[in-house]
């Protein structure tokens, strides 16, 4: 038995202490501790009588204990009422068999020692560990499904890890050499680089962000993206450099595509002698070609991002700029003709054009400028030119007008002249007779022509004439008036027929001019076999197109072209047939002056047909 | 004298406390260092001409550059000028509540900026009115949401 001091000491030590005597084992010592375990009124009792808190397995071993008399250690015995409830206290329980004096076995030594605690931490830590492992399953099914090859890599350089992709797309065995092989697979132009890189990097403990061409299982090289950060625990050095590589082939090759378009875009704006530039969304320039910068003498810092607007003759300017900021708003083509300055302080002109494109990246603008001097120039020439002829023909005009006015009055003067002379002057020979008759139609003739010349010029001055609505029937029965003594003379009939299209709008003079000439045409060339027959016919064509036809059974002509045909002023087909050749040019330049045309055909020995076709197709108001 | 034309974009869309924070800081700011000119900022586009001292001019481009507020400053001009050709400094924008504003001093509406003055170059007020449509659009009597374009590209050298 102990000692009373040092049962005073056992009672309150922090583990349980308790004697289990004779085979029977009962309750000898039961510390303060051990009370906890097994009650407070044990001792004395037996373990059957007395289980306490004791776990069943451990109840059921320490007989076999006390006969095998061999010490027994239960580690972590979970003790207590309901499995894992809060109570639920963990001991580790150490049984050590002693004899008495005579060496037999007398009795158990229990040590109870609470290990609740350790047991609760090494259980969290063994449901740690689970989740542990369950993230780590799914990290590596991530890492090792997605689309980037993922690495790790020691402060030394030494790759640690790389994810399988990278093998299967390097085509590398998996006992491949990391560390030794990755350069190797680096395209040689990127290799020095990369490296250089990688080293700089993880010297100054920051991370990367490169792209190189790694060589693939097929040997061809693919533009990778290769990003790295420091796995760092303050204030230690970083650990490790964690990493991804992208493939970014296509994307890589698609802006070099664009660089290698927008380069070679530039060198030919570079090279060629226009104004050439382009501009943002917003319609800032950002490139003016060559050209403009030695066109203008100005760099493009000097020019910037509007400057080119301050090149232009300076009462242009604000009106080119409006256009251009209503251009930018409203993504309409800018276009026009502007004078720009010269470095030499010349101006010439320009014609200025720019269009806004989508090449790709965001729309933009771009813009030319041609040097239209020259043609400037040979239009102002021209427009000299033009207007010197025009005045001179108006001058011949006058002169012919004036010329035949003034002329006719002498024609008439002599006339008279001659018809005294013949009343009172005698012939006696024959001959004498015939040379007053020829005379006579000479003077006729010249009457006639200055009239035709007169009127020439006349109906030019007419084409500008007020038009009205015309009543043809009116209109055409007036003209046949006029021709009445020629008509009667050649016992002509002419029919008229304006059911179709009974009215017209024209000048009620030009209209005159055109149905009179084209008239007396028809009796002039009358057949001598047979009286003339006019048809006067007006009627509409399928566009609507009013037409006046006029249609003889005289002599007939010769017609190159029945849609254009020729006809010249004095230019005359029946010589046999008096007349002046003024009549048809006459038609002709009266009809086309308004829009219209004529067209003519005509069968020689059968008869002519004319077609007036009033206006232009188009020009119906 | 000197004056520089910046487009920037707003990291986030600014609210109207964001504006008016801006607004009391830079009015206070730019008097005490004789700055003028006019902010124009619709749904995270920005531009600003600001004109003053050179000595003045650019270390404030230089802190506006470095601003964290905004980011893609584009520089489009920076030149030496004869005369101011704003009177104030000002800044043009839709406030959601416009009420707040209309009365506070150096505020505008984009559709209320007065012409500008012939004392600007055309290549100058040219400039300021592609700004101007690159922030507020075609038509600023109406909030407009669009980004001038990016990534910005520079003026080669
Ligand atoms: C879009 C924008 C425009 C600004 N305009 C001005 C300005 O006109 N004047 C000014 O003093 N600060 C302006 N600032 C503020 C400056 O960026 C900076 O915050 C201010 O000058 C204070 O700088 P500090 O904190 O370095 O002293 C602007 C900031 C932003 C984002």
């Amino acid at each position: 038995m102990p000692a009373p001091r040092f049962e005073q000491l056992l009672r309150r030590l922090q583990a349980g202490v308790a004697t289990l005597e004779g085979p029977e084992l009962r309750y000898g010592f039961v510390n303060e501790q051990m009370q906890v375990l097994v009650g407070a009124n044990a001792e004395g009792r037996t373990l059957t009588e007395q289980p306490g808190l004791l776990p069943t397995a451990l109840l059921e071993v320490l007989p076999k204990v006390y006969e095998a008399g061999t010490p027994y250690t239960a580690r972590a015995c979970a003790c207590g009422p309901a499995a894992d409830g809060p109570d639920r206290r963990y001991f580790d329980v150490m049984v050590d068999p002693y004899a008495d004096e005579a060496g037999e076995p007398a009795g158990l030594l229990l040590l109870a020692v609470d290990v609740s605690e350790q047991e609760a931490t090494r259980q969290r830590a063994h449901e740690l560990a689970l989740t542990t492992r369950q993230l780590d399953a799914r990290l590596r099914v991530l890492t090792e499904t997605a689309p980037l090859f993922t690495y790790t890599m020691s402060p030394e350089g030494e790759v640690t890890y790389v994810s399988p992709q990278w093998y299967r797309f390097t085509g590398q065995p998996e006992t491949a050499d990391l560390t030794a092989i990755w350069p190797l697979l680096v395209h040689p132009d990127d290799r020095l680089r990369v490296l250089f890189e990688s080293d700089t990097a993880r010297r100054t403990g920051t991370g990367w962000n490169y792209e190189y061409r790694l060589r693939r299982y097929d040997g061809q090289y693919r533009w990778m993206l290769s990003r790295a950060l420091p796995e760092v625990h303050p204030p230690d050095q970083p650990v490790a450099w964690h990493g991804a590589l992208t493939e970014v082939h296509l994307q890589r090759e698609l802006s070099e595509a664009r660089r290698r378009g927008e380069a070679e875009l530039r060198f030919l704006a570079d090279s060629i002698p226009e104004l050439v530039w382009t501009t943002s969304a917003e319609g800032l320039v950002e490139y003016y070609n060559h050209y403009t910068k030695s066109y203008s003498g100005l760099t493009t810092e000097e020019l910037g991002p509007t400057g080119w607007v301050g090149l232009l003759y300076p009462e242009e300017q604000a009106a080119a700029a409006r256009r251009w900021v209503q251009s930018v708003a409203s993504g309409e083509d800018f276009e026009g003709e502007y004078r720009l300055r010269r470095a030499d302080g010349v101006y010439r002109w320009h014609t200025i054009r720019a269009r806004r494109l989508n090449d790709g990246s965001g729309p933009r603008w771009f813009g030319a400028g041609s040097d239209v001097e020259e043609q400037h120039r040979l239009r102002q020439v021209l427009q000299t030119q033009y207007d010197e002829l025009a005045r001179a023909h108006h001058n011949l005009d006058t002169f012919v007008y004036a010329a035949s006015h003034d002329l006719r009055q002498p024609t008439l003067n002599l006339r008279g002249l001659f018809e005294e002379l013949s009343r009172s002057v005698r012939f006696t020979d024959p001959e004498q007779a015939l040379m007053l008759r020829m005379v006579d139609t000479a003077l006729t003739h010249l009457d006639g022509t200055l009239a035709d010349l007169a009127a020439t010029v006349q109906t030019q001055r007419q084409q500008q004439e007020p038009v009205e609505v015309l009543d043809l029937a009116l209109g055409l029965e007036e003209i046949l008036l006029g021709l009445r003594p020629q008509i009667v003379l050649q016992g002509a009939s002419v029919e008229i027929d304006v059911q179709e299209a009974p009215g017209l709008l024209y000048s009620r003079a030009n209209f005159r001019s055109v149905v009179h000439n084209l008239v007396s045409n028809a009796l002039k060339f009358a057949h001598p076999m047979r009286p003339p027959q006019v048809l006067l016919r007006s009627y509409l064509t399928a566009q609507g197109q009013p037409v006046l036809e006029v249609r003889d059974n005289g002599l007939g002509m010769h017609v190159d072209d029945p849609h254009n045909p020729a006809f010249r002023l004095f230019s005359r087909q029946h010589t046999e047939v008096e007349g002046t050749g003024v009549g048809l040019y006459l038609v002709q330049r009266i009809v086309t002056s308004q829009g219209g045309h004529v067209e003519a055909d005509s069968t020689p020995g059968v008869g002519t047909t004319f077609r007036v076709f009033w206006a232009a197709p188009t020009g119906l108001e | 004298m000197k004056h520089i034309v910046y487009l920037s974009r707003a990291v986030r869309p600014m609210t109207d406390t964001d504006l008016q924070a801006l607004l009391d800081q830079s009015r206070h700011d730019n008097v005490r260092h004789g700055i003028t000119g006019v902010l124009f900022y619709s749904h995270g586009n920005i531009a600003q001409l600001f004109e003053g001292p050179a000595e003045m001019v650019d270390p404030l481009f230089d802190r506006i550059s470095r601003d964290g507020r905004h980011s893609h400053v584009r520089k489009l001009v920076d030149t030496p000028i004869a005369a101011r050709s704003f009177p104030t400094w000002s800044m043009a924008f839709h406030p959601l509540e416009p009420s707040g504003f209309t009365a506070l001093e150096n505020f505008l509406l984009p559709h209320q900026l007065p012409p500008l003055p012939p004392s600007l170059t055309i290549a100058d007020a040219l400039l300021v009115e592609l700004v101007q449509l690159a922030v507020f659009g075609p038509d600023p009597t109406q909030p407009f949401e669009h980004r001038h374009s990016d990534p910005p590209r520079t003026l080669d050298a």
